[in-house]
């Protein structure tokens, strides 16, 4: 099976569970305080999932391993590059 | 080492984002089992905001995301018909 199938065989899981918890009839339904942090749960999660993916994000733009000198040196080599292009009759777009 | 701008946002994200799934989780699962004449209750909004909000800021980034789309697009197609 795909890892697609199987992520939604997962989400039909849960989906399913909580739709038996939040669409019980009154006779059933689970008692008041959890019912009320159940109901919002596909929210919830789906909040939680954006936090943590910002987070991520943020995590890995601030430890992010810039190498300032082999950038300036990767410049260089392009000027020289183009210089000699140039020199040899190619006909460059002004940088 | 990222610079130091970098650093400051990207931390600046991870604090926010902690910030942000505390308070909702307060909010969504903690809230509803303590008795309803606490302190804690002042801090949130009614409990119809909890969804309300997250659902109407997902609506607007879809929107923007739409709006973005279609401006890359007609740029692009302005382009293709500028060097015809």
């Amino acid at each position: 099976m795909t890892k697609l199938g199987q992520w939604l065989c997962g989400l039909a899981l849960l989906g399913s569970a909580w739709a038996a918890l939040a669409l019980a009839p009154p006779g059933l339904q689970p008692p008041a305080p959890l019912r009320q942090a159940l109901l919002p749960l596909p929210v919830y999660l789906l909040v939680a999932f954006g936090c943590y993916s910002l987070a991520t994000v943020g995590y890995r733009v601030a430890t992010f391993n810039d190498c300032e000198e082999a950038a300036a040196e990767l410049q260089e080599h392009i000027r020289a590059a183009r210089a000699d292009l140039r020199r040899r009759g190619l006909r460059l777009e002004p940088q | 080492m990222a610079t130091a701008t970098d650093q400051l946002v990207g931390f600046g994200l991870v604090t926010f984002s902690l910030v942000l799934f505390v308070y909702y989780t307060l909010w969504i699962i903690v809230l509803p089992f303590i008795d309803s004449d606490h302190g804690i209750h002042q801090y949130f909004l009614p409990r119809e905001y909890a969804v309300i909000i997250p659902v109407a800021a997902g609506l607007l980034l879809l929107l923007f995301i739409g709006v973005f789309i279609m401006f890359v697009m007609w740029k692009s197609g302005k382009h293709a018909k500028k060097s015809d």
